[in-house]
C-alpha cells in the first residue's frame, strides 16, 4: 500500500505471564484518509495491535512504521514525542483531565508538545463536534457522549496523521454512540483524517471503509465496504474457528 | 459485610498502606507518650531509707488546702470538699520532744529522730556525688539504724568525724582516716572519716549518698531545730503500732483553730496532727503530721533525696498532648483522604444496591480492621519510642537518672483503642457525605466529591479560631503556662485551617500558582492545583501542621531563652563580676566574701521556692533569698514600684499581678520547709526570668530551705579586688559579668523542648510523605490520561515537582501566618516587644526543611508511580 500511514510488519507480542502470544506475526497497513475498523472476539489481540501500532506498547519482534518513521524500536521519551505529534487517541473511558476545562483539555497535547496551539482550529473542531459554548465546562459536568466528543476534538485539534480509537462507543448508549461514529466518519470525509478503530460491535464497524478481522493474534481476513450484517456474519465465522 | 471489607482492603493494598502507616504511627506515638506519662506518674522511689522502721512519723512535706463549700438545697446541707496539695521542696520538722514520748509507747523498741539535710562534700579537691550525680544527704548516726546502714569498717562518728556510705567512699577512693570538707547552710567543716557503712547487700542507696555525723553535731551542721522525721522501730512481737502512734500524736496536740493571721513559728506548730489550721480565704490550710507505714514510709524522706518526678510529669504531659494532637490530626486527615480517593468505588457500590448505611458500615469496618492491624506493631513500636525518648531525657537531665519506662499493658490497650476510635470516627465523618451519593449520580459524578458542607467548614473554623483568639487574649502568656497555651492556640488555629481546608487554600493557590506557573508544565500545574483545592488542602495541611507546631515551640522556647539571657545580663549589668563556688557558699562564707576590702556593692542570692495559698489553691514559685551589702547596687532587678526588701519581700510583676498584690501589703508566704511567714511587699520588679518571682531576706531562706546555699554573688569592686575575693573564700570562682552564662535549668528546658520538637518533626515528616503518597496513588488515572495526551515521563515529573512547589508555598504561607499570630502574641505578652521571626537562622532552617521535605514528598511518589507504570495504564477497571 503506497500511501499507508501506519504499517505493522510481522509483529509478535507476548505479555509477561500471559502464555499465548497476543500477536503472532501480524502484518497490516492503514491507508491515509481512510476509516478502518479492527474487529475480533475478546482476546483476539485487537487492543494489543492498536497499542503497538500507536506506539503505546513495543512489539517483541517485527516493525511498526508510523508516518514513515520506524517506531518499533524507539524508546521513551522519544516515543512519546512521536506519538503526540503524529497520533490522536479516543478511548472508551475518555481519559480527559477532570481538573481542566474542555478548552484546556483540547489544547493539552499541543501544550505538552510545546507547540503554539492553533486556537482557531481548535475552536472550529469544538464547534464541529457540537460543543460550542461548553469550552469552560469541566468534563465532570458533561455527559458520556459529550465527553467522547471532547476526546475526539482533542484528537483532531493536533492534526495528527492518524487517530486511534479504542472502543469509542463502548461506554455510550446506542444513539449517542451513533452520533460519535457519525462524527468519526465526518472527520475522515470532511477533514481528511485517518482513523483506526478497535471495536467488537458490528454496527460500529459498519461505519468504516474497511474491516480487519483478528483471531488468536493473527489476521483472519478483511472486508471492504462493510455492512453490519456482513460484519456480523464474518465475526460469527471468525469466532467459531 | 466483613468479608466485603476484607476483600476491599486486600484489593486496595497500596491505597490502604498510607492509612495503615498513619494509624500505626499514631498508635505508636500515643502508646509511647502514654507509657512515659504513666511511668512518671507511677514512678516509685528507688529505695526506702526507712526500711527497718515499722512506722515513720513525718513532718510537713506538702501544703494542703481544703476548701469546704456548703450548699443548701431543699433543707439538705450538701458539703463539697476540695483538697489541693502542693509539694514542698524542703522538709518540715517535728517537735524535739515528740520522739521521747513516742519511745515510751508499748511495743516501741526505739523512736529515732531522723535528720536529713543536703550537704556538699568535697574530697581531694573534687565534689563528691553519688551514682548518676545523686545528692549527698547528711544524717545523725542514729538514722543509720532506720535503713539499716551497718559499719563495714571503722567506728561510728565522733566529734569532727563522719561515716560515708561505701558507694561514695569508693567513688572518691576514700578510706578511714581521710579528710573531707562538708558544706551545708550552716557553714564549711572539715571532717575526718571514722568509718564506712553500707545497707545490707549493697554499697549505698540509689539516688542518694549518705553521710553520717555524730548525733550531737547533726543539729549544728544541718541548722534544723527538730527532726524531719521520726522512725519507730518495733520491739519483737509488737503488733501494729500505727494506731497507737497516731493516738499519741493526736492526744498531745491541742485541738482547735489556730487564730488566723497570727503566724506562730513553724516548729511550734508542726507537731499538731490535723489540728493547727489556718483559715485562708474560705479555705483551710491543713497542717499535718503524717504517720506512714509500708511503702508510704519513703515519703518521709528529704524531698531532694528522692528523684523528682514532678517536672517530668509536666514535660511528658505536654509531650503526649502535642503528639496526641499531631497523631489525631494526621490520622484524621489521612483517613479522610483515603476515603475520598475511593469515592468512585463507593459510588459503584451504591449503584450495585448498597444503602448509605451499608457504605458507612463498610467504611467503619474497614477502618477498624486497618487500625486493628496497625495497632499490633504500633504498640511495641510505642515501647521503643518511649525507651528512646526516656534515654534522651535522662541524658538531658530532664528526668531523674533512675527513671525507667514501665510497660503498662493498660496504656498500650488504651492507645490502641484511641487509634481505633479516631480512625473509625474519621472514616465515618469522611464517609458521611460520600455515602449520600445518589446512585444515579454515581456514574456521572464518580470522580467528584459531593460539594457542600461549606457552612459546616466555616462554622467549625470560626469556633476553633475563636478559641485560639480567646486563649491568646485571656490567658496570661507571660506565666508558666505560656508555652502550653501558645501550643494550644496554634493547635486551635491549625484546626481552623484544616476545617477551612479548600476554602483557605483556594485563594492562596490562585495567587501562588500564577506566580509559579510559567511554561507549559507550570501552567498545567497551576490549572490542576486551582481546580483541585481539596487535594491541595489535604497535602498542604500536614505541611502547615509541621511548620506551625514546631516553629511555634522552637521559636517561643528560643525567645524565652533569649529574653531570660537578656534579663540576666540586665540584672547583672551593674556588677563587675559574679562570684560562685561549685558547691555553693554557706551564707556565712558569702558574708565574709562580701566584706572583702574593695567591694563597693554585693548581692548574694540563694535559690529557693515558696508556696502561696490563694483561692483555695497552693501554688509554688521560684524565689531567691537576697542579701545586699555595700553602698553601690550590684544587682538591678528593674523595680517598677517600691524597692528592694529590707525585712520584707519583693515580688515580680507577674506574681504581683497574679495575686493582685500592692506594695505595702502584708502577705503570707510559705517557705521551702512549710514555715509560714508574713512579710510586707516592698517592691515589684521586672527582671524575673531565670531568677525567681519573689525576693526574700537571705537569712530567712538560709534557715528554711534545706540547701540554703548561696549560688552566686554579684559583686562590684575596685580593680585588684578579685584576688582578695579568691583568698577570702576557698574554692570560689570570680567570673566577669560579661562572661556569665544562662542558668542551667533554662538550658535543660531548651533541650527538652528541642527533643519534643524532634519527635513531632519526625512524625509530621512521615505524615507529609504519607499524605503525598496517598494523594499521588489516587492520580494513577490522571497521570495515565496525561501520558496518553502526550506528556513524557519527564514532563510528569516536572508537573509533580511544580505542583509540590505550589502546595509547599501555600502550606508555608499558612504555617507562617499561624506561627506569626501565636509567636507575635506570645512575644508581646513576654516583654511588650513584637517579634515574629525571633531567630532568623532557626526560622529559615525550619522553613527550608519543611519546603525540602514537601518537595521531596511531592516528587518521590510520582516517580515511583511512573516507574512502576512505564506505559500508561490503559485498563479501565480502576
Amino acid at each position: 500500500m503506497r500511501n499507508a500511514v501506519v504499517e505493522v510488519l510481522d509483529v509478535t507480542k507476548t505479555y509477561p505471564g500471559g502464555g499465548a502470544r497476543a500477536l503472532d506475526g501480524v502484518s497490516v497497513a492503514f491507508a491515509a484518509g481512510t476509516f478502518c475498523a479492527v474487529m475480533g472476539p475478546s482476546g483476539s489481540g485487537k487492543s494489543t495491535l492498536l497499542h503497538c501500532a500507536a506506539g503505546l506498547d513495543r512489539p517483541d519482534t517485527g516493525r511498526v512504521v508510523l508516518a514513515g518513521e520506524e517506531i518499533g524500536t524507539l524508546r521513551e521519551p522519544r516515543l512519546t514525542q512521536v506519538r503526540r505529534r503524529r497520533v490522536g487517541f479516543v478511548f472508551q473511558s475518555y481519559h480527559l483531565m477532570d481538573s481542566l476545562s474542555v478548552w484546556h483539555n483540547v489544547l493539552l497535547p499541543q501544550r505538552l508538545a510545546g507547540v503554539r496551539p492553533d486556537r482557531g482550529w481548535a475552536k472550529d473542531v469544538i464547534r464541529r463536534v457540537g460543543l460550542a459554548g461548553r469550552e469552560d465546562d469541566r468534563p465532570a459536568r458533561l455527559s458520556g457522549g459529550q465527553r467522547q466528543r471532547v476526546a475526539l476534538a482533542r484528537a483532531l485539534a493536533g492534526r495528527p496523521e492518524v487517530i486511534f480509537a479504542d472502543e469509542p462507543t463502548g461506554a455510550l448508549d446506542l444513539a449517542t454512540g451513533r452520533e460519535v461514529l457519525q462524527l468519526l466518519r465526518e472527520a475522515v470525509d470532511g477533514l481528511g483524517a485517518t482513523i483506526v478503530m478497535v471495536t467488537h460491535d458490528p454496527a460500529a464497524a459498519a461505519w468504516a471503509d474497511r474491516v480487519v478481522f483478528l483471531a488468536d493474534g493473527r489476521v483472519a481476513g478483511e472486508l471492504a465496504a462493510p455492512t453490519a450484517d456482513l460484519v456480523a456474519a464474518r465475526m460469527t465465522a471468525v469466532s467459531a474457528r | 459485610m466483613i468479608r466485603l471489607a476484607i476483600g476491599t482492603l486486600r484489593r486496595h493494598r497500596g491505597a490502604y498502606a498510607g492509612t495503615f502507616l498513619a494509624a500505626l504511627l499514631a498508635v505508636a506515638l500515643l502508646s509511647g507518650g502514654g507509657l512515659l506519662l504513666a511511668s512518671v506518674l507511677t514512678a516509685t522511689p528507688p529505695a526506702d531509707r526507712f526500711a527497718a522502721a515499722a512506722v515513720v512519723v513525718s513532718g510537713e512535706r506538702a501544703v494542703t488546702v481544703e476548701t469546704v463549700t456548703h450548699k443548701k438545697k431543699k433543707d439538705k446541707d450538701k458539703v463539697k470538699r476540695k483538697v489541693k496539695t502542693e509539694r514542698l521542696t524542703g522538709a518540715g520538722t517535728l517537735p524535739t520532744g515528740l520522739a521521747a514520748r513516742l519511745a515510751d509507747l508499748p511495743g516501741v523498741a526505739a523512736a529515732v529522730p531522723d535528720l536529713a539535710f543536703p550537704v556538699e562534700v568535697t574530697a581531694k579537691g573534687r565534689a563528691l556525688r553519688g551514682a548518676d550525680g545523686a545528692p549527698v544527704v547528711g544524717h545523725g548516726w542514729a538514722s543509720a539504724g532506720l535503713t539499716p546502714y551497718t559499719l563495714r569498717n571503722g567506728n561510728p562518728p565522733g566529734r569532727g568525724e563522719a561515716v560515708l556510705d561505701a558507694d561514695l567512699a569508693a567513688r572518691a577512693g576514700l578510706t578511714t582516716g581521710a579528710e573531707i570538707t562538708v558544706t551545708s547552710r550552716t557553714g564549711v567543716r572539715a571532717l575526718r572519716i571514722s568509718g564506712i557503712a553500707a545497707p545490707a547487700g549493697r554499697d549505698g542507696l540509689p539516688a542518694q549518698g549518705a553521710l553520717f555525723v555524730a548525733d550531737t553535731e547533726a543539729a549544728a551542721l544541718s541548722g534544723l531545730d527538730g527532726p524531719t522525721a521520726i522512725g519507730i522501730l518495733a520491739a519483737p512481737g509488737a503488733g501494729d503500732l500505727r494506731a497507737a502512734v497516731e493516738a499519741a500524736i493526736a492526744g498531745q496536740a491541742p485541738a482547735g483553730q489556730a487564730p488566723a493571721g497570727q503566724a506562730p513559728a513553724g516548729q511550734a506548730n508542726a507537731g499538731q496532727a490535723n489540728a493547727g489550721q489556718a483559715t485562708a480565704g474560705g479555705s483551710t490550710v491543713v497542717r499535718e503530721v503524717t504517720v506512714l507505714t509500708g511503702d508510704d514510709r519513703v515519703r518521709a524522706d528529704l524531698p531532694g533525696a528522692l528523684p523528682d518526678y514532678i517536672a517530668p510529669i509536666s514535660i511528658f504531659g505536654f509531650l503526649i498532648g502535642i503528639t496526641a494532637f499531631a497523631a489525631v490530626f494526621v490520622l484524621t486527615g489521612t483517613v479522610t483522604l483515603g476515603v475520598r480517593q475511593r469515592l468512585r468505588e463507593l459510588a459503584l457500590l451504591r449503584t450495585a444496591g448498597a444503602t448509605p448505611g451499608q457504605l458507612r458500615r463498610l467504611l467503619s469496618l474497614e477502618s477498624l480492621l486497618l487500625a486493628g492491624c496497625a495497632a499490633i506493631p504500633g504498640a511495641p513500636l510505642g515501647i521503643v519510642a518511649a525507651e528512646t525518648v526516656a534515654a534522651r531525657f535522662r541524658r538531658l537531665g530532664a528526668v531523674p537518672p533512675q527513671f525507667t519506662v514501665q510497660i503498662n499493658p493498660l496504656v498500650l490497650i488504651a492507645a490502641a483503642a484511641a487509634g481505633l476510635l479516631v480512625t473509625a470516627v474519621a472514616a465515618r465523618i469522611a464517609g458521611r457525605r460520600a455515602a449520600r451519593i445518589a446512585p444515579t449520580q454515581a456514574l456521572t459524578e464518580t470522580a467528584v466529591t459531593p460539594a457542600g458542607g461549606q457552612f459546616t467548614r466555616v462554622l467549625s473554623a470560626a469556633v476553633a479560631a475563636g478559641g485560639a483568639v480567646a486563649v491568646l487574649t485571656f490567658v496570661p502568656l507571660g506565666g508558666p503556662f505560656g508555652m502550653g497555651m501558645s501550643f494550644v492556640s496554634s493547635a486551635l488555629l491549625l484546626c481552623a485551617v484544616a476545617a477551612l481546608g479548600p476554602i483557605a487554600v483556594r485563594p492562596l493557590t490562585a495567587v501562588v500558582s500564577r506566580l509559579l506557573g510559567a511554561g507549559p508544565v507550570g501552567r498545567l500545574a497551576g490549572q490542576v492545583t486551582r481546580a483541585e483545592p481539596r487535594r491541595v488542602a489535604a497535602v498542604a495541611v500536614p505541611l502547615v501542621l509541621m511548620f506551625a507546631i514546631n516553629a511555634t515551640m522552637l521559636l517561643n522556647s528560643r525567645m524565652l531563652t533569649g529574653i531570660a539571657a537578656g534579663e540576666q545580663a540586665a540584672r547583672t549589668a551593674p556588677a563587675t563580676a559574679q562570684v560562685t563556688a561549685p558547691q555553693g557558699l554557706a551564707l556565712s562564707t558569702a558574708e565574709t566574701v562580701m566584706a572583702v576590702d574593695g567591694i563597693t556593692g554585693a548581692a548574694a542570692t540563694i535559690p529557693t521556692r515558696i508556696v502561696v495559698v490563694a483561692g483555695g489553691k497552693p501554688e509554688d514559685h521560684a524565689a531567691q533569698g537576697l542579701l545586699i551589702t555595700g553602698t553601690q547596687p550590684a544587682l538591678d532587678l528593674g523595680f517598677t514600684a517600691g524597692g528592694l526588701p529590707d525585712g520584707g519581700f519583693a515580688a515580680s510583676r507577674y506574681l504581683a499581678g497574679l495575686y493582685d498584690w500592692t506594695v505595702g501589703q502584708d502577705i503570707e508566704l510559705r517557705l521551702a520547709d512549710g514555715h509560714r511567714v508574713q512579710l510586707r511587699l516592698t517592691g515589684v520588679y521586672d527582671r524575673s526570668r531565670g531568677f525567681g518571682d519573689a525576693v526574700l531576706p537571705a537569712a530567712l531562706i538560709a534557715a528554711h530551705d534545706p540547701r540554703g546555699l548561696v549560688r552566686g554573688i554579684s559583686v562590684r569592686y575596685d580593680p585588684g579586688t578579685a584576688e582578695r575575693i579568691r583568698a577570702a573564700g576557698p574554692g570560689v570562682i570570680v567570673t566577669p559579668s560579661s562572661a556569665t552564662e544562662a542558668a542551667g535549668d533554662a538550658q535543660e528546658q531548651q533541650g527538652a523542648w528541642e527533643l519534643m520538637v524532634a519527635v513531632t518533626l519526625g512524625f509530621t515528616a512521615i505524615a507529609i510523605l504519607n499524605t503525598f503518597a496517598i494523594a499521588t496513588t489516587g492520580r494513577r488515572r490522571e497521570f495515565a490520561g496525561l501520558r496518553l495526551a502526550g506528556a513524557t515521563t519527564g514532563q510528569l515529573h516536572r508537573l509533580a515537582a511544580r505542583e509540590a512547589l505550589i502546595v509547599v508555598t501555600a502550606g508555608l504561607a499558612l504555617g507562617a501566618l499561624i506561627t506569626g499570630i501565636v509567636v507575635g502574641t506570645f512575644s508581646v505578652a513576654q516583654d511588650g516587644v513584637f517579634r515574629v521571626i525571633v531567630d532568623p537562622a532557626t526560622y529559615a532552617t525550619m522553613a527550608a526543611g519543611v519546603a525540602a521535605l514537601g518537595l521531596l514528598a511531592g516528587v518521590l511518589p510520582a516517580r515511583v508511580l511512573l516507574r512502576r507504570q512505564a506505559l500508561p495504564a490503559l485498563t479501565d477497571d480502576q
